[in-house]
């Protein structure tokens, strides 16, 4: 909800122009009325419309500004006829009126070309950048007619008293924690230009290979192409870059030519080599900036390393990621290098910053009756995972099956971990693995995706929904069984949650060797110094403001799992890729700051980019989504090989042609 | 696109007719099939949709908006209109777009009369601008054989796709800039392949031939249907063909244009054209020799550079004289192919360009892939850019220039290419389908032996098992190396023996220009013997194309005839230019053998051998409205009897000291690519800087060796790209010896100094 003067947004008409200020009527969006702190903005133009915030607005620079966007952003682009001419001239049209040498002819000239760009521009900016154009020629056509008829420049032609802030988006971009340039990156593979595709993908996010295999993908929850038929298979399109610079033995492919050293005595510590602390050493890295990465286990990589399995994230792939990262020079790593609260107060004081991203390690309880971990049998997630990652990946411990084999397994939770417990089972050779949630199967499904679960069926899982542990049953400190209720949903009728309500006499019981608690897990905060008093969210991790990632304490930050909750990779890659950027700038000038880029980033994420009840206009619809080939159950339920063999290459090629590259301009004038 | 691709069709409406087109199609293929026209200007047939220009735009019923019909997928039941005058408007505006600022030259284009730009302009009816945008000076940019005006370029990125899709050089890319785009040549250091693509699939003046540029309109030439002979690929060209000069009415081949909508050419195809034997008169004297030499002759030798009518008077002319037959470039692709037929239970290997380029798992062997076979490296590139195709490349030296395309490289020892087959067997044959008697000989190879002896580690044969897993389409590619082996007939039951067993198909290179046809039609010795009469060969009398012999031949773009390509396909060529001298019709006429002109047995080809009883005149040319191939036909490849099992290798000769490879570089298949104007080079020794230390010479030096008889003095330059002991050496400025030549690629020679390169 925002005070407009004037609104087309999405399709609604306010003008409040000859209202006065009680009657104004206020617009349905967030639409960004203040730029940065105090600062406010005069207008924002964008893919959907324009609003504009103050009276005095010269819509005529507004529009020419906007059109100067777009052809600086054809610049990076121009792939069409349409989008390449058209942008220059309606440039060059536009900036003729406001320079005041325009003509009526000229302005019919802007809506004819205007009319081809939104037809056949080959993505939506060359299709959207002429729609609030137009409405401002509508709008504001007495300073449009005033520019003609009085051959005279418009108020601000020429002038720099206003900041006009622009930043380039699309839904699936907005979506992604990371922001990665998704269009771009299913551009490459359309185009066969691998390199390039992945060269998009690492801009923001350098984990290519595993974000191209085991992210959940919010992209393709915003995708437009979902409004026509299905959504692009966004995530399994990130490989293919990632997967040719392996094949083909190339050196690492940067975004950017990797900055120099700067030796110039900053330095950065990182605590944990997960997703986030390998993110923001890469693109501290990247810059030149010296970065220790503080590791406790013996090996790189985090969860993805020691939690997600073998058979989702094959190891050989995603130490191309991290080798991507260590390969930079100024970047150096420590592993078996436990912080505690005494050293993490020595790194505060010889780093210039120090980035928390330990990730959250802690096993949860599930709250039942005589749960004991040292009871033999009672097994946390996160440990059961280590030792079957740790031996299989690595050849470090034991395997467990040594524990595992032919025994019965009863993982509680519902989430990704829960679903690594059971197929890990399943493959160490447990006779029995049983998952138990207190939800139903859509709720399972919603929150890990379609194919985990599917795949954990079919390789034998059984799935006790609507059901939780009450008690634990031990004999002599040894596990014997689990005493268990059952739940029925009770639909809340004010449209919440529905309640989970225990049905009365329907308990049972479970024999079991191994009950493996997944349903969720905390930061381990016993490493922050007492004294620090950090502040913490309701969840016990780090507080932050979600914006710059700094804590309570100045100099240090906090990104990923530490700061969120268990969250996913690609959350923590997003958090890390701005704490980094924040950090650069804060070792130098001990301010937290923001670029513009970032501003408009939050604005945007605010404002909501995908709408979900557009109509797609000009794509072909019922052009079904490309399914990648997986292993049969035989093929993959013993063993520890990929299940997912990606698409191959016909099929990524279709799927890059579905996408429709929603690319958008927005620009805020203040 | 679905699995069930193959069988899946839909059917829909176009312009109010009923199209069945196959799922994954487009709704402008589906046009296409039905002959419905919808018009592009950055389509290209041969490349996935690039969908640049949105001229193809339709509309379809039920959908709101304009549907960009080269990309968007023909589904059941729609109902799509290809012309109405919305369509017409928005079209023209395009068309309004692309003129804008186009510079007003057509008087001087080379591409006048042939210009995409000028048809729709005139289609569309576009005759004024409105409107402007700012100028922009940008300078024409010289690339060596072409020369790119961005000014004239309208970005339609054809170029950039065929280098990147067909060509696999990535030499090309798009230096994004909105208005400013223009196309870059991101190798200017290192030439590109120097192919042309880019210049063939322009659809305007942008890019153009250096050499041909402002030398004739393309509507004054005449365009003469050829087969490229200077591989073995045998490609569709077109000699575009024109008099000399005002003074001179003599005609001159001008420049070399293809179908390129669906076909491509390599640079040597392109640009090396004018070999034709000039100024050849009859002289009747020398004819007469040339007849008694032939009668007296014991042999007669010739080269792979020859028609398959040619060969096969060649065959009649020598069973007449009783003279033997000798083809050197032939003779071991001959052995190779019957000792693959007594293995294989059929004539010919399985596999063709086209399954190739959509096989996903490829194993090259035993060839310089980037030099030897250009069409087969095409194929490789679209198979990596579209497949993702694995491919594993086995030679003793590494190649630079394909890393982009090799996904594992199998280095192994020079002269271990038996070993190496064996392995590849070991690991390929699939030992279910195989029959007793062939696991046996699997288990008996002695794999410690083989991998020690030829260099190849297991963990490297592993890794190719693993990047086996789960692929879908195999080929086998095997090339000039092993046909002059010592155990090239093993060699060929090995590879016969992979084929039969496994999902691979097998390609293997015909080494030189029509090398199949000879194997097919010729029943070749393996040496020269007694008095030699050479036909495009060292002899004691020499019948030469060349120009320089005893008497006077045509060369092959001066006659008719058919050649037998990779692809096992016969396709025509026609005469381009006159030629004024006797041909070997002539000669055999004289010899009492009833013919009047060398087409007359193209029908008499030999059935057995696969050909067909089809008169020249009646062979087809060029390519459907789907790009479906017409040219000639394709060879019968029928099944043979026979289970001929390999036998265990032989012990593997290592190569000590410094090795010389022999090898014409990409554009260079020999003295007739040599000789034409454009691609003229100077031969030199190429090495890395540890080849130069072993052979203790310097980078720039002039050095003297002797390999396979001829002596060679030449300049010896340093590749820094290259490693290892192996140098490179060209035979195509050797003339007719170079046709001489059956050895085995790899020859150890001692280098001597020789003084520098200026001296």
């Amino acid at each position: 909800m925002a005070k407009v003067l004037v609104s087309t947004w999405r399709g609604e008409r306010i003008d409040n122009r000859s209202k006065s200020p009680e009657e104004w009527e206020e617009s349905a969006f967030k639409l960004p009325e203040t730029y940065h702190g105090e600062q406010g903005s005069r207008a924002f133009i964008g893919w959907d419309g324009v609003a504009i915030f103050r009276e005095d607005t010269d819509a005529v620079r507004l529009a020419t500004e906007y059109a100067a966007t777009y052809q600086k952003y054809s610049e990076a682009c121009g792939r069409c006829a349409p989008g390449r001419w058209g942008g220059r001239i309606l440039y060059d049209l536009l900036d003729k009126i406001a320079r005041g040498e325009g003509s009526f002819e000229d302005v019919e000239h802007l809506r004819e070309v205007s009319q081809t760009m939104m037809l056949t521009s080959k993505c939506e900016i060359g299709r959207t950048v002429p729609r609030p154009i137009l409405d401002l020629m509508e709008l504001y056509k007495d300073q449009f007619d005033a520019c003609i008829l009085e051959q005279k420049p418009s108020p601000h032609y020429g002038r720099d008293d206003i900041d006009y802030i622009a930043k380039v988006t699309a839904p699936c971009m907005d979506a992604c924690p990371a922001h990665v340039d998704i269009p771009a990156y299913i551009e490459g593979v359309r185009d066969m230009v691998f390199t390039e595709s992945l060269e998009a993908t690492r801009k923001t996010m350098p984990l290519a290979h595993t974000c191209g295999r085991v992210c959940p993908h919010p992209c393709e929850d915003a995708c437009r192409r979902a409004n026509l038929d299905e959504p692009v298979s966004i995530m399994e399109l990130k490989r293919l870059g990632a997967d040719y610079e392996t094949d083909h033995g190339l050196g690492f492919l940067h975004p950017q030519e990797p900055k120099p050293p700067r030796n110039d005595g900053k330095k950065v510590a990182i605590v944990g080599a997960g997703p986030a602390g390998l993110t923001a050493a890469y693109y501290l890295g990247l810059e030149g900036i010296k970065v220790d990465i503080f590791e406790e286990l013996p090996v790189l990589g985090g969860e993805v390393a020691v939690g997600v399995p073998e058979y989702r994230m094959p190891i050989e792939k995603y130490n191309k990621d991290i080798e991507l990262v260590t390969s930079l020079e100024t970047v150096d790593v420590y592993t078996n290098h436990r912080v505690d609260a005494e050293r993490l107060k020595e790194l505060d004081a010889e780093y210039d910053a120090v980035l928390l991203a330990f990730g959250a390690r802690l096993s949860k309880k599930i709250r039942a009756e005589n749960e004991r971990p040292d009871m033999e049998g009672y097994w946390g997630a996160i440990a059961m995972l280590d030792q079957v990652n740790l031996w299989n990946k690595y050849r470090i411990g034991e395997p467990a099956s040594k524990k595992l084999k032919d025994t019965t397994v009863v993982c509680v939770g519902g989430g990704f971990t829960s679903m690594d417990v059971v197929r890990c089972a399943v493959r160490e050779g447990a006779k029995k693995v049983i998952m138990l949630y207190r939800r139903d199967e859509k709720t399972i499904i919603r929150n890990t995706t379609y194919e985990e679960y599917h795949e954990a069926v079919e390789e034998g899982v059984e799935f006790i929904f609507h059901a939780a542990v009450e008690r634990i049953v031990d004999e002599n400190n040894k596990l014997k069984k689990l005493i268990c209720n059952r739940f029925e949903l009770i639909p809340d009728l004010d449209g919440g949650r529905p309640k989970l309500e225990k049905i009365e006499g329907a308990d049972f019981e479970i024999e079991c060797d191994w009950l493996i608690p997944a349903v969720s897990q905390s930061a381990d905060l016993s490493i922050l110094p007492k004294e620090w008093n950090l502040k913490l969210t309701s969840w016990n991790t780090l507080l932050t403001n979600g914006r710059d990632y700094m804590t309570s304490r100045p100099g240090i930050f906090a990104a990923g799992d530490c700061e969120y909750g268990p969250m996913t990779i690609v959350n923590a890659v997003g958090q890390a890729k701005r704490a980094a950027s924040v950090i650069s700038r804060y070792i130098y000038d001990g301010k937290v700051s923001l670029t513009d880029e970032e501003i408009m980033e939050d604005h945007l994420k605010n404002l909501g980019v995908y709408d979900k009840n557009e109509k797609v206009t000009g794509w072909m619809p019922g052009i079904p989504r490309n399914v990648s080939e997986k292993l049969s159950v035989e093929e993959r339920k013993d063993n520890n090989r990929e299940v997912n063999l990606g698409l191959s290459g016909e099929e990524a090629i279709a799927e890059a042609e579905r996408c429709m590259r929603c690319y958008y301009i927005s620009m805020v004038a203040v | 696109m679905s699995k069930a691709e193959n069988v899946k069709t839909v059917t829909l409406t176009i312009d109010g007719k009923e199209v069945t087109t196959r799922w994954g199609n487009t709704i402008l293929q589906a046009a296409r099939e039905a002959g419905i026209y919808i018009p592009t200007m950055c389509y290209l047939s041969k490349v996935e949709p690039i969908a640049s220009c949105r001229m193809c735009v339709v509309e379809v019923e039920g959908v709101d908006g304009m549907i960009l019909s080269c990309q968007e997928k023909a589904v059941d039941g729609a109902v799509v209109r290809t012309g109405s005058e919305a369509l017409f408007r928005e079209r023209q505006k395009i068309m309004e777009l692309y003129d804008v600022n186009h510079p007003l030259e057509c008087g001087v284009c080379d591409k006048s009369g042939e210009c995409d730009l000028q048809n729709k302009t005139l289609e569309f009816a576009v005759d004024t601008q409105e409107f402007t945008a700012r100028d922009q000076c940008r300078p024409v940019q010289n690339w060596g054989f072409i020369s790119y005006d961005p000014a004239l370029c309208i970005m339609c990125e054809r170029c950039v796709r065929v280098c990147t899709e067909i060509v696999g050089d990535e030499s090309l890319q798009i230096s994004p800039g909105g208005y400013k785009s223009t196309i870059v040549n991101v190798k200017p250091d290192e030439p590109c392949a120097e192919c042309g693509e880019c210049m063939a699939v322009c659809p305007v003046g942008a890019l153009v031939s250096t050499d041909f540029k402002y030398s004739s309109n393309a509507w004054e030439l005449e365009k003469i249907p050829g087969a490229c002979a200077h591989c073995s690929a045998g490609c569709e060209l077109r000699y575009e063909v024109k008099h000399a000069s005002i003074d001179d009415p003599e005609p001159k081949i001008y420049r070399v244009t293809n179908d390129f909508e669906f076909a491509s050419l390599c640079g040597a195809g392109r640009f090396g054209y004018d070999f034709e034997n000039r100024g050849a008169r009859k002289d009747p004297e020398a004819f007469a020799r040339a007849v008694e030499a032939l009668r007296k002759a014991e042999t007669i030798r010739f080269s792979s550079v020859i028609s398959n009518e040619e060969a096969l008077l060649l065959a009649r002319i020598a069973r007449h004289t009783g003279a033997r037959l000798v083809c050197d470039d032939a003779r071991g692709y001959q052995k190779f192919l019957r000792a693959y037929r007594e293995a294989s239970g059929k004539s010919l290997y399985g596999g063709n360009l086209g399954k190739l380029q959509r096989s996903d798992m490829i194993v090259v062997f035993a060839t310089r892939l980037y030099d030897d076979a250009p069409m087969v490296k095409y194929a490789i590139a679209t198979a990596s850019k579209r497949q993702k195709a694995q491919v594993v490349y086995c030679h003793p030296m590494e190649d630079p220039r394909i890393q982009n395309l090799v996904t594992r490289l199998i280095r192994y020892e020079a002269g271990a290419e038996e070993g190496v087959a064996a392995l590849l067997a070991d690991l390929l044959v699939d030992r279910r389908r195989a029959p007793e008697e062939l696991r046996r000989f699997l288990e008996d190879l002695d794999i410690g032996y083989l991998s020690a002896e030829s260099n190849v580690s297991e963990e490297e044969i592993e890794a190719v098992r693993r990047v086996m897993w789960k692929r879908k389409r195999f080929t086998l590619v095997v090339g000039a190396d092993v046909y002059n082996h010592p155990r090239v007939e093993n060699i060929a039951r090995i590879l016969a023996a992979i084929e039969r067993y496994s999902d691979f198909d097998l390609i293997a290179i015909p080494p030189a220009s029509n090398s199949l046809g000879v194997s097919l039609i010729c029943d070749l010795a393996d040496e020269a013997q007694g008095y030699t009469v050479g036909y495009n060969a060292p002899g004691d009398f020499v019948l030469s194309a060349l120009g320089d012999g005893d008497l006077d031949m045509p060369a092959m773009n001066q006659q008719e005839g058919t050649l037998t390509t990779i692809a096992k396909r016969v396709v025509p060529t026609y005469p381009a230019l006159p030629y004024g001298g006797y041909e070997l019709a002539d000669l055999a006429r004289a010899l009492g053998i009833g013919i009047e002109h060398v087409i007359d047995l193209t029908p008499e080809l030999p059935a057995e051998e696969g050909f067909s009883p089809v008169a020249f005149d009646d062979l087809p040319l060029g390519y459907d409205n789907l790009g479906t191939e017409l040219r000639g036909y394709l060879l019968e490849n029928a099944p043979r009897e026979g289970e001929a099992l390999p036998e265990e290798p032989a012990e593997i000769d290592s190569y000590d000291g410094t090795v010389v490879y022999r090898c014409d570089p990409g554009n260079l298949f020999g003295p007739f690519t040599a000789r034409t104007h454009q691609l003229a080079a100077e031969a030199k020794l190429v090495g890395s800087a540890q080849f130069a230390a072993a052979a203790k010479i310097a980078d720039g030096e002039r050095v003297r060796f002797e390999v396979d008889g001829i002596a060679f003095e030449r300049v010896f330059t340093i590749d820094t790209s290259m490693k290892g002991t192996i140098a490179i050496n060209p035979v195509f400025d050797t003339g007719l010896r170079s046709f001489a030549i059956s050895s085995y690629r790899f020859s150890p020679a001692r280098i001597h100094h020789a003084g520098d390169a200026d001296e």
